[in-house]
């Protein structure tokens, strides 16, 4: 489903380049739920940006689903992400001024898919992550694991198969971190493939499989390929 | 995403501030409406100045321009009065002409008791009633018999009446004009508005006017055709016909009304662009404002564009979404300001006694005009949107 092939990432910061990612090989396959840990400012938000089409490999190809990713056009890469991907923030990323159904409904607007069936398929999608009686509620009126249920909610609603997941239980207490990951192992079940990257090994243990970076490699090259 | 959906979406944008859009739009309802005021204002007056020209009752009136040749044959021509009676029987001939009202003016001296005062005495034709100018306020009109039997009665301005009488009533007195006795039926009203003055005048029936002063001609010549349309080709065959009949070229002239209507408008017409542009400058710094404030709502948004575009907004929509919302928040203001425009134009113009319109094509415009000024406006901070990095504004605080 991921074929990353010797991406590398580098930012120019004044005169100096700095590689934030290098020569990183991966291979994730569909239906895999995988973690993505190492320390601090090792690269893996970066790493998790250019798998969302968020942002672009300095060199090296990414395929998607086979296809190169890599030469899409903006417009291309922002249909990627509105059909194929599904993204859930450390930060929950919701918009305020939007009650939970109508945060849901933001990627389908981007899709065009009409109002009724918009607003069916997002009370459909809070329903399943247990917020049938919060749909009209803001964000400021719901709690950390909530919102982040609000936000899995809006990841899924387009049905993409990728979801990515950066940090999702870095602001919430181990008690929700847990129900959170659940959910996620439920939506795995379903046939999603998952990303996670985190902090803690105890999310980790949630996953199948735990791909370490360091320095913008990755460490355990033997894992790298899922097998 | 539809239309519908990012005005939607503007609207709500728009309400989350309230106080702030609302002052924005102001900004946007003041300069459209001193626009609308000046452009209802300035169309209203050339209406009304075309009207004037036009005179009431669909009337023109005829002058008499001797041509050089004329004025050395005889260098006294100004002086005698142009119109001979023959001519107003034959004007009165023309199809087109409903009326020919004609009138012939003199300076005397009018006498009462020991007081003479000089007045311009004219002596009017029987048309004249009926066109009904004379407006009498004491006393009678003339009436039919007076002017058939040429009676030697007449009617005075209020001013004269002030002068010569004190203001005593002097209905059934005898004045001397030209030192002829002349018996007072009526007094006309004063005349309305700011800049009249009274005038010291007599009116008298021509019949009496002609055998006062010995003379038949007519100083003053006004046609009044049976409707608007007419107008123009009665005052021709008019023209033409007395050209004919006293063998002149073209010394015998209509006011050509065509041309006086596009004098007036185009001087109208650059008055209402001058005043209107300088309403225009109050447009352009409402105009500013939408900028300014879509500039700091872009930057206080951020995270917002960020969101949208992880989701899979296209730089494309994210443009369209703000340009949509500084269209939405000139057009409510636009729309205001017209009403606005539109209730103060008829204040300005109730004061002013001025007429003011307000047409389709202006109201149509103006609501065109204020969603360009947004488009004009909104799209350095939309561009400005659209170019973010998603990336950077996800991580923005
Ligand atoms: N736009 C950028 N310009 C310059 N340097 C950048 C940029 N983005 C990231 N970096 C650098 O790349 C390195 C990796 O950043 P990244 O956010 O991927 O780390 P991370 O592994 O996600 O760290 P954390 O666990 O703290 O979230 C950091 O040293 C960071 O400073
Ligand atoms: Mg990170």
């Amino acid at each position: 489903m991921i074929q990353l092939e010797s991406i590398t990432r580098s930012f120019a910061l004044g005169k100096e380049q700095i590689n934030v990612l290098n020569d990183i090989s991966l291979t994730i396959h569909e239906g895999e739920f995988v973690a993505i840990m190492g320390p601090s400012g090792s690269g893996k938000s970066t790493l998790m940006n250019i798998i969302g089409c968020l942002d672009k490999p300095s060199s090296g190809h990414y395929l998607l689903n086979g296809e190169n990713v890599s030469d899409y056009s903006e417009k291309e890469l922002a249909s990627v992400r509105n059909r194929s991907i599904g993204f859930v923030f450390q930060q929950f990323h919701l918009l305020p001024r939007l009650t939970a159904v109508k945060n849901v409904e933001l990627p389908m607007i981007y899709a065009g898919i009409a109002k009724a069936e918009r607003q069916a398929r997002a009370e459909e999608a809070l329903a399943k992550m247990g917020l049938r009686d919060r749909m009209d509620h803001l964000p400021n009126a719901l709690s950390g694991g909530q919102k982040q249920r609000v936000a899995i909610a809006r990841a899924i609603v387009n049905k993409p198969k990728l979801i990515l997941a950066d940090e999702p239980t870095g602001a919430l207490d181990t008690k929700t971190s847990m129900s959170i990951m659940e959910q996620f192992q439920e939506l795995n079940r379903e046939g999603v493939t998952i990303v996670v990257v985190t902090h803690e090994p105890e999310v980790a243990e949630y996953t199948n499989r735990t791909i370490m970076v360091r320095d913008g490699r990755i460490q355990s090259p033997s894992v790298a390929d899922g097998r | 995403m539809s239309f519908f959906e990012n005005l939607k979406m503007a609207l709500s944008s728009l309400r989350a501030h309230k106080m702030r859009s609302i002052l924005t739009m102001l900004g946007i309802v003041i300069g459209v409406g001193a626009v609308i005021i000046v452009v209802a204002i300035g169309q209203g007056g050339e209406a009304m100045l075309k009207t004037q020209i036009t005179g009431p009752g669909n009337t023109i009136e005829m002058f008499y321009q001797p041509s050089d040749e004329e004025m050395r044959a005889n260098p006294n021509i100004l002086l005698q009065a142009p119109f001979k009676q023959e001519d107003i029987r034959a004007l009165e001939q023309i199809p087109e002409v409903k009326r020919v009202v004609a009138s012939s003016t003199q300076m005397s001296a009018a006498r009462f008791q020991k007081k003479s005062i000089d007045v311009s005495s004219t002596g009017v034709n029987q048309a004249y009633l009926q066109l009904n100018e004379l407006k009498v306020a004491k006393g009678r009109n003339l009436s039919t018999a007076d002017f058939l039997g040429g009676r030697r009665v007449g009617l005075i301005s209020s001013k004269l009446q002030e002068e010569l009488f004190k203001g005593n009533n002097p209905v059934g007195k005898i004045i001397t004009v030209a030192n002829q006795p002349i018996e007072i039926v009526g007094v006309l009203e004063k005349p309305s508005g700011l800049l009249a003055f009274g005038s010291m005048e007599v009116y008298l029936p021509f019949q009496t006017w002609k055998i006062i002063y010995g003379s038949s001609d007519f100083t003053q010549v006004t046609l009044q055709a049976a409707s608007a349309e007419q107008l123009q080709t009665a005052g021709k065959k008019a023209a033409n016909l007395l050209n004919k009949m006293h063998n002149t070229e073209k010394s015998y002239q209509v006011i050509n009304m065509e041309e006086m209507a596009q004098g007036i408008g185009q001087v109208t017409k650059i008055m209402t662009l001058i005043i209107g542009s300088i309403a225009g400058i109050s447009l352009f710094v409402g105009g500013i404002g939408v900028m300014n404030i879509m500039l700091v709502s872009v930057t206080e948004r951020t995270r917002e564009i960020g969101i949208r575009m992880a989701l899979g907004a296209t730089r494309g929509q994210v443009l369209t979404q703000f340009l949509i919302e500084s269209m939405t928040l000139t057009l409510i203001g636009g729309i205001i300001g017209i009403f606005l425009g539109w209730g103060a134009s008829g204040i300005v113009s109730f004061f002013a006694g001025w007429p003011s319109l307000i047409s389709w094509q202006v109201v149509v415009g103006g609501v065109l005009f204020s969603m360009i000024i947004g488009v004009i406006f909104g799209i350095l901070p939309a561009n400005k949107a659209s170019k973010l990095d998603p990336i950077e504004s996800l991580r923005y605080e």
